[in-house]
C-alpha cells in the first residue's frame, strides 16, 4: 500500500508520460527522453526506491543551470522558442525538471497543468481521427490524477477516483459537443505562432525525367474532390499543378523571378461549370490543384498566374479546404504577345540534337501549327514507345536518350520529349504538372487522388484556339486515361501498397477508413463560423446572426445543467435505512410500547435493558435481539440468512 | 508586512465576518441534529479551481486563435468536466446529518476539545469533509455509506470562563478539490476554559466529617462499608475484582473510616495576589486532591460544593471555578 502522497505522485507523473506520448512526432525525441526518465525517476521516488534530491541553495543553482543549459539545446534544436514545436520541446522539458523537484500536492498539480498544455499542443498539430480516443483517454485520466492529488483517502481508493474522474469525463461530453457547436468561433488570429516544419511531399516546380516516377510510386492521398453535380469523365480529370516552361536538355523548371512574366491572353469559357470542393493535403509547398481550367482563386490568400496556376502566399502546412470553379473546355480568340510567343519557345541550342533535326523535319512537311502538332503525337503514336516506371537511366540530352535510344519512359519523358519537338518546331509549348485520375470513394462520394496518380502532360498555343492540352502519354499508352498506375504497373510499385490496392477488402476498408477521416475533416476539424450559421440554418432560423448563435448556446447549457442536476440528484437521495435498520426500527416501534421511544443516544444493548427493566420476562429475548442487530450492524459483513433471521425475531416480537 | 496586504486581508476578514453574520440571519440557531439542506450550501472554487479556469481560458484562447476545432473540444470538455466538478462537490455536503456535537472542558492555556458526529445516509461514502470553528485546526474525516464518523476538534482555550463558539464550518473540496463547498452550522455550543492549576501554597488541613459518607479505600483507616457500583475515576485497584468474576459486574470496595476526612477549599481563604490567581491555586489544589484520590469540598461565596471525590465531582467544582463572577448559575 502506497501513502496518499505518493500515490498522488505517481498519478501525476504518469499523465505527464502519456502527455509525452501524444506528442510524439512533435517535440524532438530527446526531449522525450528526457521527460520519461524524469517520470520514471518521480515514479521511483514516490514508491521509495530512489531517495530524494534535498532541497537547498546549491541545488537550486544547479537547477537554474539545467533548466538554462535545456533551452539553449531546445532552441538550437528548432533555432527558435516561438512555435509550436520548439514550444513543446520547452514544455516537455520544463515539466521533467518540475518531476525531479516536486515533493508537495501544489507540484503535483503543477505537473498535471503542464500536461494539459501538452495535450494542448498535441490537439494543436494533429487533429487526426485516430488520435481523439487518445485525447479522450488522456482528459480521463488528467481528471483522475486531478481527483488523486486532491484527496488521499482510505475510503477514496485509486478505482474510484478513475470511476467518477469518468463518469465526470462522460457526462460533460454533451456540454463539449453543444458547445462545440454553437460556442460562436471568433474568425481571425489573435497572435501568430510559428507552425513546426512539415515534411515537403508532391510535385515541385522542377521536373526532371525520373522525379515523377519516383512520386508515382507513393500510395499517400494527395488531395480529395467532391464534385458538385456528377463526376466528370475520366479522361478529363486534369488536375493542374506547377506549369514549367524553361528548359536546360534535362529538367523542367518553373522560373522563380516570380510576377507575370508576359500577360496572360484572356480565356472564354465553354459549356458548363463544375463546381467542386478540394481538400488539400499539406505539402509544405504553395501550389494548389484545380481541374483544368480553373476560372479564378478560390481564396484571397491565393493567386492566380497569367498561366493559370494556384500559388498560395504561403505553402500548405496543414489541410487546406477550398471551393473552386472549372470549365473543362475552354477557347482563346486573342493572340499570344511576343514576349509570350518568344519564351515559350526557347530552348537550349547544344542540347538534344537528333530531336530538333525531327522536329524541323515534321515541321517542313506539315503546314500549320495545328498539322504540326499532330503529325508529332503521330509519331509518338507510331514508334512503339514503351510507358514504364523503369526507363532506364538518361543523359543530358534527355529527350533524345528517350525518343531515339531507350524508347521507353513514363509520363515525364515523354511531356518533355513533346514540348522540346513543338518549341523546335516553332509552336510555343510548355510542361504541365499535375494529377490525373483518382479513385472514387463510394462511401464518402468524393474522389481520392493520390500521389500515384501524379502525372505530365504538355499545353502548346494554337492561334485562335488558345492554350491546348496535349498529352503524349495519352498517345503512348491510352489506358493510363481510364486507369491510375496501380493498376498498371503493379510490378515496379512497393508490394504492400500494392496488395492494399488490390486486396477488395483491404481496399473497402482503407475506403471506408478513409471516409471517415473525411467526414471528421469536413464536418468537425473544418467546423468555423460559417458552419455555425448552416445548422442554425438548417435549424430553422433563417438569417442567422451572433444572437441566435448565443440563444442555442445559452438553451442547451441550461438543459444540460438541468440533466446534471438531475441525474446527480438521483443518487443524492436520502438514502432509506437498510433491511437490518428497517427490521430494527420496527422492533423499536413496536417496544416503545413497553419502555417508551429509544432516545436517539441510546445504543442497542441500554435500549434493551431498559426494556427488560420493564418487562423481566422479555430480558432474554431482547438480550438475543439487541446483540443479534449490533452483530449485523456493526460486525463484519452480515450475510443474507442471518439478516432474515434476524426479520424473522423481530416479526415474532410480541409485546 | 506591507500594508496594502494587511489591509487586503482586513479586507477580507470584514466581508468573511458580514458573510457569517448574513449567513447567521438567514439560517438562524440550529438545533441538532440538522441536515444539511442545499439551501445553506454555498460553493465557490479553490485557488486550483480559479488556476484551472485561467488554464482553460488560454486553451480556448488558443483554440479560437487557430481556429482549431480539437483544441476547442478538448476544452469544453474539460469545461464541462470542471461544472460536473462542482455538482460532484456540492453534492458531497448536501444532506449530510449532523448528529450532534459535544463539547469536553479543559484548563485555559489548554485545548478544549469538539467532537462533531457526523451521519452519512447516502448509498456513497463522504469523503474529505472538513470541520472547522474558529481558533481550530481543519479536521478531516471521511464517513462511509450508511454510517457516522466523528470529527475531534482541539480549540484553544486562552483565558478562563465560558467560551461560545459561534458557528462550525462544515466544507469539502471532494472529489477533485477544484471548488469547496461549505456550510455554516449554529448550534448552541459552549465550552468552559478552567482556570489553569497554578499556586505553590499548601491545601488547607483536612477536617473530620464525622458524616457516614462512604469513601473509597485510602490506606491506615479502614473499616468495611459494602460495595457500590463502580464511576469514572475509580482505581482499578479498588475493584472488587472477585465479585466481577461471579458476574455480579464492576463493584467498588468502600471502606468507612470512622473519622473520614475532608478538605474544603475556600476561595475567601485562598492565598493568591488577585482573585485570577486564588482561582488558580484552587484549580491546583482540586487537581491534586483529586490525583489522591481525597474527598474535598468547594466553597465560593454563597455556593458550595458538598465534600466528594471522583470525576464528576472534580469537574462540577473546576466548572463552578470557570463561572465564578460571570453572574452564570453554578
Amino acid at each position: 500500500m502506497v501513502s496518499a502522497a505518493a500515490r498522488a505522485s505517481v498519478a501525476a507523473s504518469s499523465l505527464f508520460a502519456a502527455s509525452l506520448v501524444l506528442t510524439l512526432g512533435n517535440a524532438p525525441l530527446w526531449c522525450l527522453g528526457i521527460g520519461l526518465a524524469a517520470v520514471g525517476w518521480r515514479i521511483g521516488v514516490a514508491l521509495g526506491r530512489i531517495g530524494l534530491i534535498r532541497r537547498g541553495t546549491g541545488l537550486r543553482f544547479v537547477f537554474g543551470a539545467i533548466t538554462a543549459i535545456l533551452a539553449l539545446a531546445v532552441a538550437a534544436n528548432f533555432h527558435t522558442l516561438n512555435g509550436l514545436s520548439a514550444g513543446t520541446a520547452l514544455l516537455v522539458v520544463m515539466g521533467a525538471l518540475k518531476l525531479l523537484e516536486s515533493r508537495t500536492r501544489r507540484d503535483d498539480s503543477i505537473v498535471i497543468g503542464v500536461a494539459l498544455f501538452l495535450l494542448l499542443a498535441a490537439a494543436l498539430a494533429g487533429q487526426s481521427l485516430w488520435r481523439i480516443p487518445l485525447y479522450l483517454l488522456t482528459v480521463w485520466g488528467a481528471a483522475a490524477a486531478i481527483a488523486l492529488v486532491a484527496h488521499g483517502d482510505a475510503l477514496f481508493p485509486t478505482r474510484a477516483a478513475f470511476r467518477i474522474a469518468g463518469r465526470a469525463t462522460l457526462m460533460s461530453i454533451p456540454l463539449a459537443l453543444l458547445c462545440f457547436a454553437f460556442f460562436p468561433r471568433i474568425a481571425g488570429q489573435f497572435w501568430a505562432l510559428q507552425r513546426g516544419a512539415v515534411a515537403t511531399t508532391g510535385l515541385s516546380d522542377e521536373m526532371t525525367p525520373g522525379n515523377i516516377d519516383k512520386l508515382a510510386t507513393e500510395y499517400d492521398p494527395a488531395f480529395r474532390v467532391r464534385f458538385e453535380g456528377s463526376l466528370p469523365p475520366r479522361e478529363a480529370l486534369y488536375f493542374r499543378g506547377p506549369v514549367l516552361n524553361t528548359f536546360d536538355g534535362l529538367t523542367w523548371r518553373r522560373a522563380r523571378s516570380g510576377g507575370a512574366l508576359y500577360v496572360g491572353t484572356p480565356m472564354m469559357p465553354v459549356g458548363d461549370a463544375v463546381r467542386y470542393r478540394v481538400t488539400l493535403e499539406p505539402t509544405n509547398q504553395p501550389w494548389l490543384f484545380a481541374l483544368d481550367t480553373v476560372d479564378a482563386s478560390p481564396r484571397r490568400d491565393v493567386y492566380l498566374t497569367h498561366d493559370r496556376q494556384l500559388i498560395s502566399t504561403s505553402p500548405v502546412n496543414s489541410v487546406l479546404s477550398y471551393d473552386a470553379t472549372s470549365h473543362l473546355v475552354t477557347h482563346s480568340s486573342g493572340s499570344l504577345s511576343n514576349l509570350g510567343r518568344r519564351y515559350e519557345t526557347r530552348l537550349p541550342l547544344d542540347r538534344n540534337p537528333r530531336a530538333r533535326a525531327l522536329a524541323l523535319d515534321l515541321r517542313a512537311r506539315t503546314g500549320s501549327d495545328a498539322q504540326f502538332a499532330r503529325a508529332a503525337l503521330d509519331w509518338f503514336r507510331t514508334q512503339g514507345l514503351e510507358y514504364t516506371l523503369e526507363p532506364g537511366t538518361t543523359s543530358i540530352d534527355s529527350v533524345d536518350t528517350t525518343l531515339f535510344d531507350t524508347r521507353r519512359g513514363f509520363c515525364g519523358h515523354f511531356a518533355s520529349a513533346y514540348a522540346t519537338l513543338m518549341r523546335a518546331g516553332g509552336v510555343p509549348a510548355r510542361v504541365v504538372t499535375g494529377y490525373l485520375g483518382g479513385e472514387w470513394n463510394p462511401v464518402g462520394g468524393y474522389l481520392l487522388v493520390r500521389q500515384s496518380e501524379a502525372h505530365a502532360w504538355t499545353e502548346i498555343w494554337l492561334d485562335g484556339q488558345g492554350w491546348t492540352r496535349v498529352d503524349p502519354t495519352a498517345v503512348v499508352a491510352p489506358e493510363r486515361l481510364q486507369r491510375g498506375v496501380y493498376d498498371l504497373m503493379a510490378n515496379s510499385l512497393p508490394a504492400t501498397s500494392v496488395f492494399f490496392h488490390n486486396n477488395p477488402f483491404f481496399n473497402r476498408l482503407g475506403l471506408l477508413w478513409d471516409g471517415a477521416n473525411q467526414w471528421w475533416q469536413a464536418n468537425v476539424v473544418d467546423f468555423n463560423l460559417r458552419s455555425q450559421f448552416d445548422l442554425l440554418n438548417k435549424l430553422g432560423i433563417d438569417s442567422p446572426q451572433w444572437q441566435h448563435l448565443g440563444w442555442a448556446f445559452a438553451v442547451g447549457l441550461i438543459a444540460w445543467i438541468v440533466w446534471v442536476a438531475l441525474s446527480l440528484r438521483r443518487t443524492l437521495a436520502r438514502g432509506k435505512p437498510d433491511r437490518v435498520g428497517r427490521a430494527w426500527l420496527r422492533a423499536t416501534r413496536k417496544l416503545a410500547r413497553v419502555a417508551g421511544p429509544r432516545a436517539a443516544s441510546e445504543g442497542p444493548y441500554d435500549f434493551a435493558r431498559r426494556v427488560a427493566a420493564a418487562r423481566p420476562d422479555l430480558g432474554a429475548r431482547m438480550e438475543s435481539l439487541a446483540s443479534n442487530y449490533a452483530r449485523l450492524r456493526f460486525g463484519p459483513a452480515a450475510n443474507r440468512e442471518d439478516v432474515a433471521a434476524f426479520e424473522r425475531d423481530v416479526r415474532r416480537l410480541a409485546v | 508586512m506591507n500594508t496594502a496586504g494587511t489591509l487586503g486581508s482586513r479586507w477580507t476578514s470584514g466581508l468573511r465576518q458580514r458573510a457569517a453574520s448574513w449567513a447567521r440571519r438567514r439560517q438562524g440557531d440550529d438545533q441538532l441534529p440538522v441536515t444539511i439542506t442545499t439551501r445553506r450550501i454555498y460553493i465557490l472554487p479553490t485557488r486550483g479551481g480559479v488556476a484551472f479556469g485561467a488554464l482553460l481560458f488560454i486553451m480556448l484562447l488558443a483554440g479560437l486563435n487557430y481556429g482549431n476545432s480539437i483544441a476547442l473540444l478538448i476544452t469544453f470538455l474539460l469545461a464541462g468536466f470542471a461544472l460536473i466538478a462542482m455538482h460532484l462537490c456540492h453534492r458531497n455536503l448536501a444532506n449530510l446529518g449532523v448528529r450532534g456535537v459535544a463539547a469536553g472542558n479543559a484548563f485555559a492555556g489548554e485545548h478544549g476539545r469538539i467532537a462533531i458526529t457526523l451521519e452519512n445516509s447516502a448509498d456513497t461514502a463522504r469523503i474529505g469533509l472538513e470541520c472547522q470553528v474558529d481558533g481550530s485546526e481543519r479536521v478531516t474525516v471521511s464517513v462511509p455509506p450508511d454510517a457516522t464518523a466523528r470529527a475531534d476538534l482541539a480549540v484553544t482555550l486562552e483565558k478562563r470562563g465560558r467560551l461560545r463558539i459561534a458557528r462550525i464550518k462544515l466544507s469539502t473540496a471532494f472529489p477533485f478539490g477544484l471548488f469547496r463547498a461549505w456550510t455554516w452550522l449554529h448550534p448552541p455550543l459552549t465550552l468552559l476554559a478552567w482556570p489553569a492549576p497554578r499556586g505553590r501554597h499548601e491545601p488547607p488541613p483536612e477536617t473530620a466529617t464525622g458524616g457516614n459518607a462512604p469513601a473509597v479505600h485510602r490506606a491506615g483507616d479502614e473499616e468495611w462499608a459494602g460495595l457500590r457500583e463502580f464511576r469514572d475515576g475509580d482505581s482499578p485497584r479498588q475493584v472488587a475484582w472477585r465479585a466481577f468474576a461471579r458476574g455480579r459486574g464492576l463493584l467498588v470496595k468502600t471502606y468507612q473510616s470512622p473519622a473520614a476526612h475532608h478538605r474544603t477549599f475556600d476561595l475567601s481563604t485562598a492565598p493568591g495576589a488577585d482573585i485570577e490567581q486564588r482561582l488558580e491555586q484552587l484549580s491546583a489544589w482540586i487537581v491534586a486532591a483529586h490525583a489522591r484520590g481525597e474527598r474535598y469540598g468547594l466553597r465560593l461565596e454563597r455556593q458550595e460544593a458538598a465534600a466528594d471525590s471522583g470525576n464528576e465531582h472534580r469537574a462540577r467544582c473546576l466548572d463552578g471555578l470557570a463561572l465564578y463572577g460571570s453572574g452564570e448559575p453554578w
